[in-house]
């Protein structure tokens, strides 16, 4: 039995608004073949298990991962798909390690937001008798959640449009990111307005792309690197699904992942401790909420966190210095984008958009509208 | 008393999700060689040498990267077949199959794996069975679109009779 799990090799790709000229398995297998030879692994000889995740109506395949077994490995092998955000996968991958059931596992994360319609795709989240026939969708949603979070904190459209200046010029610095560039906070507030108060380039845009990860026991991870990135603490948690049920100004379930994975990693002061943080901006007001609900901050304090800079990639707690989902990440792979962008800092392979020495990384990602399901992710070095 | 049928709702949602399928490097070529020159290529293993369909881009078992083409024959034999009495759908035109009718399995000549398709013969037990022999029926050039309906169905070679027992 494994005592630690470590990440020991990440790809991803270019991502990029449209991939017509791939599948979803070769574009899995650009990320695949591409970890495995930076790792110098081998799929029979070092692979014992393999993880999916994506989602079988962004795919239009039932049990999708189908369409993904002869390249993630899973032909005569075990293979199993997490049909949640990406955050996951790694914990649910880290389990199997940490169980004594796997040495060594292989992830992959794949969608193509191009291959149909955001809205109609998401609207099926619904309860097909309360809340779908009237059409939501995540971003009417969100506009609900941004609402109520204004309303109740005093947060600014400007704070909110001063996360997508921030994280599209960080994605300048991204050689992955395909949505960049030098907006001021009028120039987003000029955008037109898609649900208020949300406008258009506050949103994360469809995306095509995969993200592929190797993750190793203790003892596996020491044959393959000398400095793994190690996974020191993990959790999620469920709120309610109906959106009455909650207050969307709050975070119970981020709250309550993020404790849960802080303890394990021994983590006492989230705002000393965390050197730097990745999380799913969907949606720009969704930076300032969850940056709340880790910790990063007090309750209502996202949008002064933001204004004193210390999120900024040169700040004291920078977040998304790869320019988050707003640099144009695709739904499900999201997480394991965090995950993997994590890793990249604390390995201290971030390139132009390294924000220095990283010992501890945090990584978020949500399933479902509104945030209610929450994944936190704690790499570390030692 | 059971509760009468009118109390109890249920409300009628078609989940409709339209979607543009990329068919990838591998099927492309496929496609437009059976479309540009009535071919059927397949994909050869480099390490174990097997000849599948549809062409991909990984050999499962030996995960390597597929690069050679390979053509079939347009004729090979029947593996498996089905006699169809549900008027299964056809998702391009979203019409009904005419039951009954035959699903076949064919291996094509060179083949290692097979091709599925309707089979174009009268759906009775003495006309159709496990090694018989048959040939790829494709549309007239000037009418193939480049999808695998260029392939308009699987036909018996003639001079066939089913071998008795
Ligand atoms: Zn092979």
């Amino acid at each position: 039995m494994s005592d630690r799990v470590a990440i020991v090799g990440i790809a991803q790709s270019k991502f990029s608004a449209r991939r017509p000229e791939v599948n979803y398995a070769e574009m899995g297998y650009e990320v695949i073949e591409q970890v495995l030879n930076n790792t110098g692994l081998e799929m029979q000889k070092d692979i014992d298990n393999s993880i999916s995740c994506s989602h079988d109506i962004w795919d239009g395949q039932t049990i999708s991962d189908i369409g993904i077994t002869d390249v993630i490995g899973g032909h005569l092998r075990n293979e199993e798909k997490v049909a949640m955000d990406g955050t996951n996968m790694v914990l649910y991958g880290a389990i199997g390690i940490l169980s004594g059931e796997f040495e060594c596992s292989l992830l992959m994360a794949h969608t193509k937001m191009s291959q149909t319609n955001r809205n109609i795709v998401n609207n099926d989240a619904f309860d097909p008798i309360y809340t779908r026939i009237l059409g939501f969708d995540y971003t009417s949603a969100a506009a609900l959640q941004a609402k109520r979070y204004m309303y109740k904190y005093g947060i600014t459209q400007e704070q909110c449009a001063k996360v997508v200046s921030k994280n599209l010029a960080n994605a300048r610095l991204n050689p992955s990111a395909h949505n960049m560039g030098e907006y001021s906070v009028g120039d987003v507030l000029s955008s037109p307005v898609v649900a208020s108060p949300i406008h258009e380039l506050e949103i994360a845009p469809d995306t095509d792309g995969a993200v592929a990860m190797i993750l190793a026991s203790e003892k596996k991870a020491k044959e393959i690197t000398d400095n793994p990135v190690w996974i020191l603490g993990f959790s999620n948690c469920y709120d309610a699904h109906y959106l009455g049920d909650r207050d969307l100004a709050d975070y119970m379930s981020l709250q309550k992942a993020a404790q849960k994975a802080y303890n394990m990693a021994g983590i006492k002061n989230p705002r000393r401790e965390i050197d730097v943080v990745e999380l799913c901006d969907a949606f720009s007001y969704q930076e300032l909420l969850w940056s709340e609900g880790l910790g990063l901050c007090g309750q209502g304090e996202g949008g002064r966190l933001l204004d004193s800079g210390a999120t900024a990639l040169k700040g004291k707690i920078p977040v998304n210095p790869s320019g988050g989902l707003l640099s144009g990440v695709p739904e499900n792979v999201a997480g394991l984008n965090r995950a993997a962008e994590a890793y990249l800092q604390v390995k201290g392979e971030a390139g132009e958009h390294q924000v220095g020495n990283v010992r501890i990384a945090v990584a978020q990602g949500h399933s479902g509208f509104c945030g209610q399901h929450h994944c936190v992710l704690v790499l570390g070095k030692e | 008393m059971t509760k009468k049928e009118k109390e109890l709702i249920s409300i009628p949602i078609t989940v409709n999700v339209p979607y543009r399928f990329a068919a990838g490097k591998y099927m492309t070529k496929f496609l437009m060689e059976l479309k540009n020159n009535g071919k059927i290529l397949a994909i050869k293993c480099p390490k174990c040498g097997r000849v599948q369909l549809p062409p991909r881009v990984v050999c499962a078992q030996c995960h390597v990267k597929n690069d050679e083409w390979v053509e079939l024959s347009h004729e090979g034999t029947l593996v498996a077949f089905t006699i169809m009495y549900l008027p299964l759908t056809d998702p391009t035109t979203g019409k009904p199959h005419k039951p009954p009718f035959v699903y076949g399995s064919v291996r094509l000549d060179g083949a290692t794996s097979v091709l599925d398709h309707l089979v174009n013969i009268e759906p009775t037990m003495d006309k159709v069975w496990v090694g018989m022999r048959c040939k790829v029926v494709l549309r007239p050039q000037k009418d193939r679109i480049g999808d695998l309906s260029d392939i308009r169905c699987l036909e018996p070679l003639p001079g066939q009779k089913k071998p008795r027992g």
